[in-house]
Formats: structure tokens, C-alpha cells, sequence
């Protein structure tokens, strides 16, 4: 009589083992999962706040041919203020990636909403015609059409 | 052998319950940050909508730039926000800038006059004014 209470005292501990087991599994997956919907939440708001425009005067020069330098004013015309750094800001010019860029934000400290940045595109070396120079922020691109 | 089934079932009861009330929130705040960015982004698109602004004098004389705007569109727009491109050069250098005469409010509101002025060493040749959600006008002088 007392080996059926000692077996069924080791299923009852191993049952409640067991359950703890998969409960704690379960827990942790769905709290990953959670995180992983807070992370990407934050990203989607983020990408549907930022807003740009390429305000540089098409009528003008926007290519300096001594420097070999193309020269574009991007306003922030979103509501979420954007780090002013070129590990943020995607440059093609005629389709070509370009790394050798200057950021500067002309009205304050912050690219906030409102203010400007200007960025410096060195190395372009480009041949008298139509030119197209891409902008990629956060997901939203802006598209400027120069002639030289 | 009942009782352990029933444990067993109470333990994982919890653990769902705590898992799922988890996921909830998690979801429920990350749906709330996203309509909440939507709705900001289609609030600027309606202000965007309603904004209109028309160079209505641009003069050069004596060193200086005179640039005169007028907001013709039905939403106040911010003073601070407008930017100002002589030639292509980005000018926040303003000796004067006022609404309707005055150069101690941020407020331009609908049919106000805004007066830029800068100084420019030559005479332009166009003058791009830049407004807060983004819409411009160009004046060639």
C-alpha cells in the first residue's frame, strides 16, 4: 500500500514538474514575442512619422563643378526629429550609393521637425545633363531632379 | 492521480494567463503607438492641404534683401519654421522679420504679410521662401 502513495506521490511531482515546464516555456515565448512587437511597433511609428523634402531650388546650381560637390537642403517636415548623421541618411546619386557625405543642420543644434540639414555629396563627378539624386530617411525617400 | 491532473492543469492555466496578458498589453500599446503616429501624420497632411504662401514682393537695394509673403492659405503657420533660400543658400541671418509689423510673434496667420530681411552683398536672382509643412514659392527678381 505504501509503494502505490510513494508512485503516486512521484507522478503527482513529476506531472506538476512537467506543467511547470511547459507553462515557463510557453511564458517566455510569448514574452519574447511581446518584446518583439514593442520593438517593431516603435519602428513602424517611427518610420510613419518621418517626413522630408528636398527644398533645394532646382532653378539654381545645386552642383559645384570646381569641388565636385552637389549640395542638397532637406527639411524635416515630419513630427519626429531624425539623428543628423550620415549612418541615417541613404545618398544615391544616378542610382550610384554614395558614402562620402556631410551633414550639417543649418537652424539648431537637432534635426527636428521644422529644421534643415545640409548635405555636402563629395566625389560626384558629374557630366553636363540631367541628374537625379535619391534620399532615403527612416524608409521615406525623396527624389530630386537637377540639371548641371 | 486526479489531484496531479488538476495541479498540473492549475500551473499551466497560469502561466497561460500570465502569458497572454503579456501579449496584450505588448500589442494593445504598440496598436496605440501607431494610430497615434498615423493620426499625427494625416493631421500635418491636412494643415499641409490648407497651406498656401505667395511671394508677393521681392526688392534688392542698399545691401539688403526684401521679401514679402503673404499666407493665403486657411491654416496659422509658424514664423520660425519658414526658411529662406537666396540663390540656393540656406539664410537665417535675418536683420528684420516681422508679421504685419511686428517682430515679436511666431504666429502668421492666415492673409498676414511676412517680411524677410537679409543682406546680400550681390543682387539674386531667385529667392525660394520655404514654409513649415513644407509647401514654397519661388520669386525670380
Amino acid at each position: 500500500m505504501a509503494s502505490v502513495s510513494a508512485s503516486h506521490l512521484i507522478l503527482f511531482i513529476a506531472s506538476l514538474v512537467i506543467a511547470a515546464g511547459v507553462a515557463g516555456t510557453f511564458t517566455q515565448g510569448i514574452s519574447r514575442l511581446s518584446q518583439g512587437i514593442d520593438d517593431q511597433s516603435l519602428e513602424v511609428s517611427e518610420e510613419v512619422r518621418t517626413d522630408i523634402e528636398v527644398i533645394s531650388d532646382a532653378g539654381s546650381p545645386v552642383y559645384n563643378n570646381s569641388s565636385k560637390t552637389v549640395t542638397l537642403l532637406v527639411k524635416n517636415t515630419g513630427t519626429a526629429a531624425i539623428p543628423a548623421d550620415d549612418r541615417f541618411i541613404d545618398i544615391l546619386v544616378d542610382g550610384r550609393y554614395r558614402t562620402n557625405v556631410t551633414v550639417t543642420v543649418v537652424d539648431g543644434a537637432e534635426w527636428r521637425p521644422n529644421n534643415v540639414v545640409r548635405l555636402e555629396i563629395g566625389g560626384t563627378d558629374l557630366s553636363p545633363g540631367d541628374h537625379r539624386a535619391k534620399v532615403i530617411v527612416n524608409g521615406d525617400e525623396e527624389v530630386f531632379a537637377f540639371r548641371v | 492521480m486526479g489531484f496531479s491532473v488538476s495541479g498540473s492543469a492549475a500551473i499551466i492555466f497560469v502561466g497561460v494567463f500570465l502569458a497572454f496578458s503579456t501579449a496584450y498589453t505588448a500589442s494593445a500599446d504598440g496598436f496605440e503607438r501607431v494610430s497615434d503616429a498615423r493620426s499625427a501624420v494625416d493631421e500635418q497632411a491636412l494643415e499641409r492641404q490648407n497651406t498656401v504662401i505667395d511671394v508677393t514682393n521681392a526688392s534688392y537695394g542698399n545691401g539688403t534683401l526684401s521679401v514679402e509673403v503673404v499666407n493665403e492659405g486657411a491654416t496659422g503657420l509658424s514664423v520660425g519654421a519658414v526658411d529662406l533660400l537666396v540663390d540656393n543658400a540656406y539664410r537665417d541671418n535675418f536683420t528684420a522679420r516681422t508679421v504685419a509689423g511686428s517682430n515679436s510673434t511666431d504666429l502668421w496667420l492666415p492673409g498676414e504679410r511676412l517680411r524677410l530681411d537679409v543682406s546680400a552683398p550681390n543682387r539674386p536672382d531667385r529667392i525660394k521662401v520655404v514654409s513649415g509643412p513644407g509647401v514654397a514659392d519661388v520669386e525670380v527678381l
